[in-house]
Formats: C-alpha cells, sequence, structure tokens
C-alpha cells in the first residue's frame, strides 16, 4: 500500500485530518514518531547512567556519538563546544534517524517533505545571529554584514538567505529524490537492484545528516567571531 | 512548490519541542555524566600521583631507615668485636692468674710434701745414726753412748756464756726453781749426780729436778727452764746433715 502516491511529491500533500487552518498530515505525524522514538531511547539510555569507571554498552554507545558531535563542534569553534551540542546534535539526531527509518516499510521520512527542512533550516537560520549576537553584542554583529564596506550589506544578507534556502533544498531534494527513485526502481527492475539502492539511500541518509548539522554549524561558527569567518566560508564553498 | 505555513510552524515548534527533550533527556545528562567521569577520572589520577608521591617519600624515608640501621648494626659489631677482645683478654689473664695460683699451690704441696719427706728422712736418718754410732761407741769405745752423751752435755753445762747462765738462773727463778730435763733414754742415778753437780755448780743451788723420757729427743739430754733449753743431742748433726742432703736433692731436681 503507498502511502504517498508516486506523483506526490511530498508526504504534506497526505492529509489525514483537518479542522479550519489547523491539519494534520503525515508529515507531521512521522515527526511525531521520529520524536517519540529519540525521546525514549533517550530515556531509556540515560536513565541509569553512572559516573563510575564501568559503564553499560548503552552508555557508551551514546557517549561515543556525543563525543564525536563534541569534537566536531570544538573543532570549528575552537571554544566550548557544549552551548551548540543541543542544537547540532538534535539536527543530526533528528535528521539521521528520520532518513535511517526509511528502511522500515510503510515509514515516510519527515525530510522528504520541504516544509520540515525548510523549518529546520529556518531555526538554523535564527540560530546564527542568536548566538553571534548573545556572544559578541549586536553591534560587532551587524558590523560583519559591512565588511569589508557597506556595499557588500545586501550580498551577506543574500549569503544568508540562500545558504538557509540552499540547506533546506540539499536535504529535501537528496532525500525526496531517494524516495522517488526507489518507488520507480521498484516498479521497473528486479528485486536486488532496489536493496542495493536502499542501501546506498542508507548511506546517502547518514551523510546528508552529518552535511546538515556540520553546516549549521559552520553557520554558527561564522557569526561568532571574524577571525573564524574566513574559516568557515571556505568550509562552506569546499561543500557547494 | 506548495508550502503550508502552518504545518511549517508545526515543525518548527517540533522540532524546538525535540531539542528541549533531548537536552533535558539526553545531552544534559550525557554531558554531565562524562564531565562527572572525567573530573573522576582527573581525581583518581591526582590521586594516584599523590599516592605515588607519597610511596616514594615511603620508599626514601625506608632506604634512610634502612641506612641508618646498617651503621648501626656495624657500629654495633664494632663494639661487640672490641667488647669479645677485651672479656678474652680478660679470661686469659684470669686464667694464667688461675693457672698461676695452681701452680703456685702445687709447687706448696710439693715443697710441704718434700718436707714431710725430708722430716720423715731425717727422723730415720737420725734413728739410724743413732743406732750405728750407739753400736759403732759401743763397739770401739767399750763405752756406753749414753754416758758419753751425758758427759758431753755436761761438758757443755760448763763451756756456757756467762750472759747465756745469767739468762737461765734468771728464768729458773721466775720458774720456781724447776728444772726439767728431757731424754730419749733413762738416765741413772750416778748420771743425774753429776748433771746435778753441774746444775748446782753452774746455775742454781738446790734445784728441783725432774726427768722426763722423750722419745724425741734424739740420742740426746735437754735441759728445759721456763722457755730456755740447753741441749745436745745428735738432732743438730743430723740437721746439717738433712740440709746438705736437701741442697744435693734440690739441686738435682733442679737440674732435671
Amino acid at each position: 500500500m503507498e502511502i504517498v502516491a508516486l506523483n506526490q511529491i511530498s508526504p504534506d500533500q497526505v492529509i489525514l485530518w483537518t479542522w479550519k487552518f489547523i491539519t494534520l498530515n503525515v508529515t507531521i505525524l512521522y515527526t511525531w514518531l521520529v520524536m517519540a522514538i529519540l525521546v525514549f531511547i533517550s530515556w531509556l539510555a540515560t536513565r541509569n547512567l553512572s559516573s563510575e569507571m564501568n559503564v553499560s554498552r548503552w552508555q557508551h554507545f551514546l557517549e561515543v556519538i556525543i563525543s564525536v558531535v563534541r569534537g566536531e563542534i570544538s573543532e570549528m569553534t575552537k571554544k566550548g563546544a557544549d552551548n551548540f551540542v543541543p542544537l547540532i546534535g538534535t539536527l543530526f539526531l533528528f535528521i539521521c534517524t528520520s532518513n535511517i527509518l526509511v528502511i522500515v516499510p510503510g515509514f515516510i521520512a519527515p525530510t522528504s517533505s520541504i516544509t520540515t527542512t525548510a523549518a529546520l533550516a529556518s531555526c538554523v537560520f535564527i540560530a546564527v545571529p542568536y548566538y553571534g549576537i548573545s556572544r559578541n553584542g549586536v553591534l560587532h554583529y551587524l558590523k560583519e554584514y559591512f565588511q569589508p564596506n557597506f556595499i557588500f550589506f545586501p550580498f551577506h544578507v543574500m549569503g544568508e538567505i540562500s545558504r538557509t534556502l540552499a540547506l533546506t533544498v540539499r536535504l529535501f531534494g537528496n532525500i525526496m529524490s531517494h524516495e522517488k527513485v526507489v518507488g520507480i526502481l521498484l516498479a521497473v527492475t528486479p528485486l536486488l537492484f532496489p536493496i542495493i539502492m536502499q542501501a546506498l539511500g542508507l548511506l546517502i541518509g547518514v551523510i546528508q545528516a552529518y552535511i546538515f548539522a556540520i553546516l549549521s554549524m559552520v553557520y554558527i561558527a561564522s557569526a561568532l567571531s571574524a577571525d573564524e569567518e574566513g574559516h568557515a566560508h571556505a568550509h562552506t564553498k569546499k561543500e557547494g | 512548490m506548495h508550502i503550508d505555513w502552518f504545518v511549517f510552524a508545526a515543525q518548527i515548534f517540533n522540532f524546538l519541542l525535540l531539542m528541549y527533550l533531548l537536552k533535558r533527556f539526553l545531552f544534559g545528562r550525557i554531558l554531565k555524566a562524562m564531565d562527572d567521569r572525567e573530573a573522576k577520572i582527573a581525581a583518581r589520577f591526582a590521586e594516584a600521583d599523590a599516592l605515588n608521591e607519597k610511596a616514594r617519600e615511603a620508599a626514601d624515608l625506608y632506604e634512610k631507615r634502612n641506612l641508618q640501621v646498617n651503621e648501626k648494626i656495624e657500629q654495633m659489631l664494632n663494639e661487640a668485636t672490641l667488647a669479645a677482645e677485651n672479656r678474652r683478654k680478660e679470661l686469659m689473664e684470669q686464667v694464667r692468674t688461675d693457672v698461676e695460683h695452681v701452680k703456685a699451690r702445687w709447687q706448696d704441696m710439693l715443697k710441704r710434701e718434700q718436707e714431710a719427706f725430708f722430716f720423715d728422712l731425717r727422723r730415720r736418718a737420725a734413728g739410724s745414726l743413732y743406732a750405728t754410732a750407739r753400736k759403732a761407741l759401743s763397739d770401739l769405745a767399750d763405752a756406753d753412748l749414753e754416758s758419753r752423751i751425758i758427759d758431753e752435755f755436761v761438758k757443755r753445762l760448763g763451756s756456757l756464756e756467762e750472759e747465756k747462765l745469767a739468762q737461765i738462773r734468771k728464768a729458773v727463778a721466775a720458774g720456781g726453781g724447776r728444772i726439767a730435763v728431757q731424754s730419749a733414754f733413762e738416765i741413772s742415778a750416778a748420771q743425774r749426780t753429776q748433771i746435778e753437780k753441774a746444775v748446782s755448780e753452774q746455775i742454781v743451788r738446790d734445784a728441783t729436778m725432774r726427768y722426763l723420757v722423750e722419745p724425741d729427743v734424739v740420742s740426746g739430754v735437754e735441759l728445759r727452764v721456763n722457755g730456755h733449753k740447753i741441749a745436745w743431742s745428735l738432732n743438730e748433726y743430723l740437721e746439717t746433715l738433712v740440709e746438705n742432703l736437701t741442697e744435693t736433692l734440690q739441686r738435682e731436681a733442679h737440674a732435671a
């Protein structure tokens, strides 16, 4: 049974319930599912956390993930990473879990909806000035928009908007197109080939989650100090 | 591309909610646990360092004490050796003294035995000489030896010096006029008269005479007055003979 028809480009179009302007579609439902899974696993894993020398496997697993996130962040900010761990970690875990659960039949990744990716990118769009201002103050942050002179102000603003748009479309495009490709291949090729495509899809999903999180961090890091801006832009260009 | 703005807002809310929940249930707790553990590990390292330091100090102290103990042992050993040496010398000295003592006692005993032997020898020699002389006198001169002894005794009384006589007279007066004559044989009446005559001539008249037979007085006569004595006996000759004999024997013993 297909939940999202092949000609429907987004799971947003599958509306389950509506009342006035409030709509409940498949995207929101699966978002809640992913959230529930993540929170449940988190609760399960951290309920018996110990700061002793001997810890459980679960705790080791989580600590490895958090350590990697923390390491990546501190590599970019060169400063305390703990402030950014919740935002970047949540982005990564949410996107990664959504993308991996695609292998479960009947599951539609919320990230294959442009509304979700736009919402996530908007959060990053807001987080960049938030962290920048809270670290350096409003004036210092705004001054960065007029560097090297005021002519560059519109380009800076356009840059901010376009990279948010890029974040949105990159994730949406990858996940949505993958689902469509698998759907089409299922119709025209034997069983084995779509399985390979699914495996590839898992890889793409994890990589996209990593890219989204890293880019978010790069953007935030670029707002934190002028010194690190060049470094951050270099990262952006390389990725683009 | 259609974007449902309600869904967009709902997704932002969902994301923020998830962020809050994960921060509360996952990141906060894990970061805290990790930090706690790091702090704990650091504390353990610090503790280990402190213990290590302490152990090193203890080892140093132990080594120092060991050295001290060794020094002390050496010192005590030296002292003990010295004390033992002193004690050995003392003991040796004591043993030497003891040996000297034993030797002296032994020599003393030997001397006494020698003396006893010579005393015995003297007595036997005297007895033998007496018998021989007596037999010789009686054989040769046909005269009674005892009468010859009395004669000789009387002669000696007659030839006494005046000083000695004065002493004897004084002694006789102090002793109440009693004079004792001791001899190895019985003195006959004639001989007694001869003696009394000589006494009255030389010493004192009317003395009370007492005659005793005493075998110890070897072949002779003794006149005893209150501590003084006039005698003639073979003893003198025999003593000379014994002395000569002793000297000869000792010379022989030393030569050996």
